[in-house]
């Protein structure tokens, strides 16, 4: 008899969309802070105190998200390496 | 003959199919990172061979023998069986080479294995339900799941980063999503890395198999130092080779990328891997890659998925396995024939791989052809805007020259 192993197979696949979506996320949601904050630079080069505001929050929130990814990176890692994770 | 000289001739093939195993699955990692420019195609085989050399160490300490599920234990498996099977994994991953099609490497060398069993045992040496389960259950479950993993990724980090015609009119704002460049640099080397933990420690398993059998070994509690480091080595050069056919069909042939899908594909092969193995249920880095790339290709609002390229692939996975047992088959009864049998076999095997190599230049795909518009293997369909791009680029290029040749015409 062919056993298919279902319960694997639906741990693998919630797992693999949760965290895969999760990661794309932070990643995706940090590119958007960043790029704001690089859109406000310039006026908040001149002194604009709403644009520095804009710029400081964006980029603060852009490096907690890519900190998160980069985290998740490590997690990585060090799944993939036996004798760190057995 | 000398035993331990037909070790050594099955070691030699081993590494060879190392080697391959190598040039073959470069693509899993790098081929959407080169697509999208986030990467050089050289600095990207360059990471991806570093990775595998990394990987290939790191992963010695856990699986010491390869188990092949498929064939029943009762049998004793010898040096002879083999090299019949590893000539039949080398040759279908040379033919999936040029044809560039993304196929397992360890289901062409279960392939190999199963078909020199059965040749040396009848179908009674092989458990076909196993190979059921392990073979064509994960063929249909891994592009399926990484697939949706990847559409769902995409669709997010579209939607994420999107930004309001209106807002972008009045702003001046770019949505940022080149930025997505960098992010692959990281998905794909992790993708990188643990295909060097998983695949190298194949060979590493086959040829302790093979020490053993041919009593070089005392038993397959370890692997020796130099197995781990000539293992390493040619996984690595093979990476660095480059299989550029199959990162030509993988970065371009099923879909066209941009950096955005590239990291969500990477991501997306890398979770599925990474929990397929924490969780037990084997999946093809391969085969989880190329769903990841389809999956991404859906995704994008615009993208076009090439189905019929998609469709070769699959074919492909579904010969794999009978494929490199023919061969394999066909080279045990070589072997059968004796030493000279086995060496008749080594040097048809060597014979066909030069004359898949030499075919193969005559329309060469590399690291400086490999994004360009080039007839080959793989056929790539231009979208309008690359077309438009490369007239630009072809312009340029005559304008130079023919400001060169103005010059020189001066002198």
């Amino acid at each position: 008899m062919v056993n298919i192993d279902w319960q694997a197979f639906i741990t693998v696949f919630a797992s693999a969309i949760g965290f895969t979506t999760l990661i794309v996320a932070c990643f995706s949601l940090g590119v958007r802070f960043l790029t704001t904050a690089q859109n406000s630079a310039p006026k908040a080069r001149k002194g604009n105190s709403k644009a520095q505001q804009v710029e400081s929050l964006n980029l603060v929130g852009a490096y907690l998200l890519f900190a998160v990814c980069l985290s998740a990176l490590a997690y990585g890692i060090w799944l993939i390496i036996p004798f760190v994770s057995h | 003959m000398d035993p331990i000289f037909i070790v050594g001739l099955v070691v030699a093939i081993a590494l060879f199919f190392d080697f391959t195993n190598g040039f073959h699955d470069t693509a899993n990692a790098m081929a959407t990172p080169i697509a999208t420019g986030a990467l050089k195609p050289k600095v990207a085989v360059g990471i991806a061979a570093l990775m595998n050399l990394a990987g290939a160490f790191l992963s010695t300490t856990v699986a010491k023998t390869i188990s092949v599920d498929m064939i029943n234990p009762g049998i004793s498996i010898t040096a002879q069986m083999v090299f019949a099977g590893l000539t039949g994994a080398i040759l279908w991953n040379l033919t999936t080479w040029f044809l560039g099609l993304p196929s397992s490497s360890s289901h062409a060398l279960f392939g190999g294995l199963i078909g020199s069993t059965m040749a040396y045992f009848g179908a009674a040496g092989v458990n076909f339900t196993k190979m059921i389960e392990k073979v064509f259950i994960p063929a249909l479950f891994a592009p399926v799941v990484a697939g949706i993993v990847a559409f769902v990724a995409t669709k997010v980090a579209y939607l994420i980063t999107s930004r309001s015609q209106a807002e972008r009119k009045a702003k001046d704002i770019s949505t940022g999503r080149q930025k997505f460049k960098v992010g692959q640099i990281f998905s794909s080397s992790l993708v990188a890395l643990s295909h060097g933990t998983n695949d190298a420690q194949k060979t590493m398993g086959v040829i302790t198999l093979v020490l053993v059998a041919g009593g070089v070994q005392a038993d397959g509690s370890h692997v020796e130092i130099w197995v781990v480091l000539a293992a390493a080595l040619a996984i690595a050069l093979g990476t660095y080779a480059g299989g550029w056919r199959i990162i030509k069909t993988l970065g371009t042939g099923l879909s066209e990328i941009r950096p955005p899908q590239g990291f969500a594909a990477e991501v997306s092969t890398g979770v599925t891997i990474l929990a397929s193995s924490k969780f037990g249920f084997a999946l093809s880095t391969t085969q989880v890659a190329s769903g990841s790339v389809i999956g991404v290709g859906l995704g994008r609002k615009g993208g076009v998925v090439r189905w019929n390229k998609a469709g070769q692939i699959f074919v492909g996975w579904l010969l794999t396995l009978p494929a490199a047992g023919l061969v394999g088959a066909a080279s045990a009864y070589l072997t059968m024939q004796g030493d000279w049998g086995l060496i008749v076999d080594g040097i048809l095997t060597a014979a066909v791989a030069a004359a898949i190599f030499t075919i193969s230049r005559r329309n060469k795909i590399n690291s400086t052809n490999l994004l360009s518009e080039v007839e080959g293997a793989s056929e790539v369909v231009l979208s309008a805007r690359q077309i438009k791009a490369n007239a630009k680029a072809a312009k340029k290029a005559e304008a130079k020259a023919k400001k060169k040749s103005k010059k020189k015409g001066k002198k």
